[in-house]
């Protein structure tokens, strides 16, 4: 492209020309609430951001209540009662999945669903006539089982109950009789929990771009691979700071449990 | 890369006692597991390196589609142009190897240099890497790169470096923690009042004799998520382009076939991944049971 023609095009853009006032120029409207339309399908950026946002906040939770469901039963009974019979294997196979590639997860589950359940979990936005749960809990089900963080999950919780078992108080639960797990709940459970939740969240994200690759599932992440293939840079730019707010506004629930758990915590 | 809790450790841990005889089975377990994958790796890219594999990676043969593992030569059988898939799995990890290792001493460096800065010289230093810290984590790594996918089309060692830097702030943060907690100890007070400079309680107190199993285990983890990393972005596309082979765009391309019971040339790859991962992984954590977990308090 000549240097007349690159000049033409940005003033029928209506862009400046060097990088820094561009980039002035894009954080100016965005704090007016102006992301600028796509460039290719010259839409508002942010209401379509807002309407797949939507979409992948469903995958994103949804698929941490299957990780936390497997997670939480063989933590707890590892911290509890050691590496057993059941323990050790699970332990093992939470490394096993936390290394399975998500895209192949997503075949085989497809696969499967294709063939002995005769469904076709390919297009989310065709189903509006019968809603078949099915389609919304396939993917899910993927996120949830393949976005590699139940290892952590698993050896973060386990470490923070056996910390908190070995404490004094638990000590003195038990010699009274009562529910150690009533005693540990806050401190080994709720608070390990939230805390793992709220720095996986970009993770889990992450891994949704790719599920939502495999499964054509119409969120950010599908979005933002279209965008980056297309090079349409106010789509993108939307898209990472709508990411970075789901982030954040996960480490601030994180922070206000925290400090309802443990009011002292307010004072720093 | 992970995080660990982290727990205050007992400095004058050294005894006569070799580690292996008091780490568990289990964690040796582990710990073999992952230097069989590291070193399965290492063996299988200098092979490829020097081009000794069994068939030509790129050499189409359409008269040997799609076979099965074991069929005329083919260890792991052929894909949908009849390349060995074998030989392809083995090229397939110069996508990553060097990259990763390029990721991870840039996190590894510059971590530990931060970290050094905030742990040793003062405050400033420290809410700038939790500012930055914060920064960083807010995004999620693939968005990011999809982001700078839009703006550069950067090369795949592009993409490693910004792995990088991402995780230069989990090790500035670990190394920080870690010397905040030594620089209470009666061992670097001795130091300092025996006139040792800095730079020699720094590089060698603190840093080779109390923070080397820390960043060997960052540097495993670092890995794990390079090697991450490079797939998912050669499967959606970005990373290493279709005729050079990537175990993440070999997935893709068996994608179709996998839909029509051909599962083969997309198992083998995401089984590589798989095994390659969690090798990574267990070394890291099973390094991290031996060395540190077992000495808290």
């Amino acid at each position: 492209m000549s240097e007349a023609a690159t000049k033409g095009a940005h003033e029928a853009l209506v862009v400046p020309q060097a990088w820094y006032s561009q980039y002035l120029s894009w954080l100016y409207n965005m704090l007016h609430g102006n992301f600028g339309t796509s460039t290719r399908s010259g839409l508002p950026v942010l209401r379509e951001v807002i309407l797949v946002t939507i979409n992948t906040i469903y995958l994103t939770i949804g698929s941490m209540f299957v990780t936390l469901l497997l997670a939480i039963p063989i933590a707890l009974l590892s911290a509890r009662r050691g590496m057993t019979l059941f323990t050790w294997p699970a332990t093992i196979f939470t490394y096993v999945v936390s290394a399975l590639p998500v895209f192949w997860l997503g075949y085989i589950v497809i696969y499967i669903s294709m063939h002995q359940f005769g469904l076709f979990p390919l297009a989310f936005g065709a189903m509006s006539k019968k809603f078949n749960w099915i389609y919304f809990l396939l993917p899910v089900f993927v996120l949830g089982i393949g976005n590699g963080t139940i290892s952590e999950v698993v050896r973060y919780l386990r470490d923070e109950m056996e910390r908190v078992f070995a404490e004094d108080y638990i000590r003195t639960a038990r010699a009274k009789g009562a529910s150690i797990w009533k005693h540990s709940f806050k401190e080994g459970f709720l608070i390990p929990i939230t805390e793992i939740i709220a720095s996986k969240i970009s993770f889990i994200l992450g891994g949704a771009i790719v599920v939502e690759q495999v499964f054509n599932w119409p969120g950010m992440g599908r979005m933002a691979w279209q965008a980056a293939q297309d090079r349409d840079y106010p789509l993108i730019m939307a898209i990472t700071l709508m990411a970075a707010i789901i982030v954040r506004l996960g480490s601030l629930i994180q922070r206000v449990v925290h400090i309802i758990v443990n009011p002292r915590a307010s004072q720093e | 890369m992970k995080r660990y809790p982290q727990y205050k450790i007992k400095v004058s841990s050294l005894s006569d006692v070799p580690f292996w005889k008091k780490a568990g089975a289990m964690n040796l377990l582990y710990v073999s597991y992952g230097i069989v994958i590291v070193i399965t790796v290492i063996v299988s890219y200098i092979l490829g390196a020097f081009e000794s594999l069994p068939f030509d990676p790129q050499e189409i043969n359409l008269g040997l589609m799609m076979t099965p593992p074991g069929s005329s030569g083919h260890i792991l059988g052929t894909d949908f142009m009849g390349r060995d898939i074998l030989s392809r799995l083995i090229i397939g990890i110069q996508a990553y190897f060097l990259p990763g290792l390029l990721s991870v001493a840039i996190a590894i460096i510059f971590g530990t240099w931060f970290g050094v800065l905030a742990g040793y010289w003062g405050r400033g230093f420290d809410t700038s890497i939790t500012y930055i810290n914060n920064l960083l984590n807010s995004f999620p790594r693939l968005v990011l790169i999809l982001l700078m996918v839009a703006a550069f089309k950067p090369d795949i060692y592009y993409i490693m470096v910004i792995i990088g830097i991402t995780n230069i702030p989990v090790v500035a943060s670990l190394i920080k923690g870690k010397i905040q907690f030594l620089k209470g100890k009666f061992f670097i007070e001795a130091a300092t009042a025996l006139g040792l400079k800095n730079r020699v309680i720094i590089f060698k107190h603190i840093l080779w004799h109390n923070c080397r199993s820390v960043l060997i285990i960052q540097a495993t983890l670092g890995m794990a998520e390079a090697i991450l990393m490079e797939t998912s972005l050669s499967y959606l596309g970005f990373g290493v382009q279709e005729p050079i082979p990537s175990w993440g765009n070999m997935v893709q391309a068996g994608a179709n076939y996998f839909m029509q019971g051909k599962f083969w040339p997309s198992t083998a790859p995401a089984l590589a991944i798989l095994f390659t991962i969690m090798g990574f992984h267990l070394l890291g954590d099973g390094l991290n049971n031996i060395f540190e977990r077992k000495q808290k308090i």
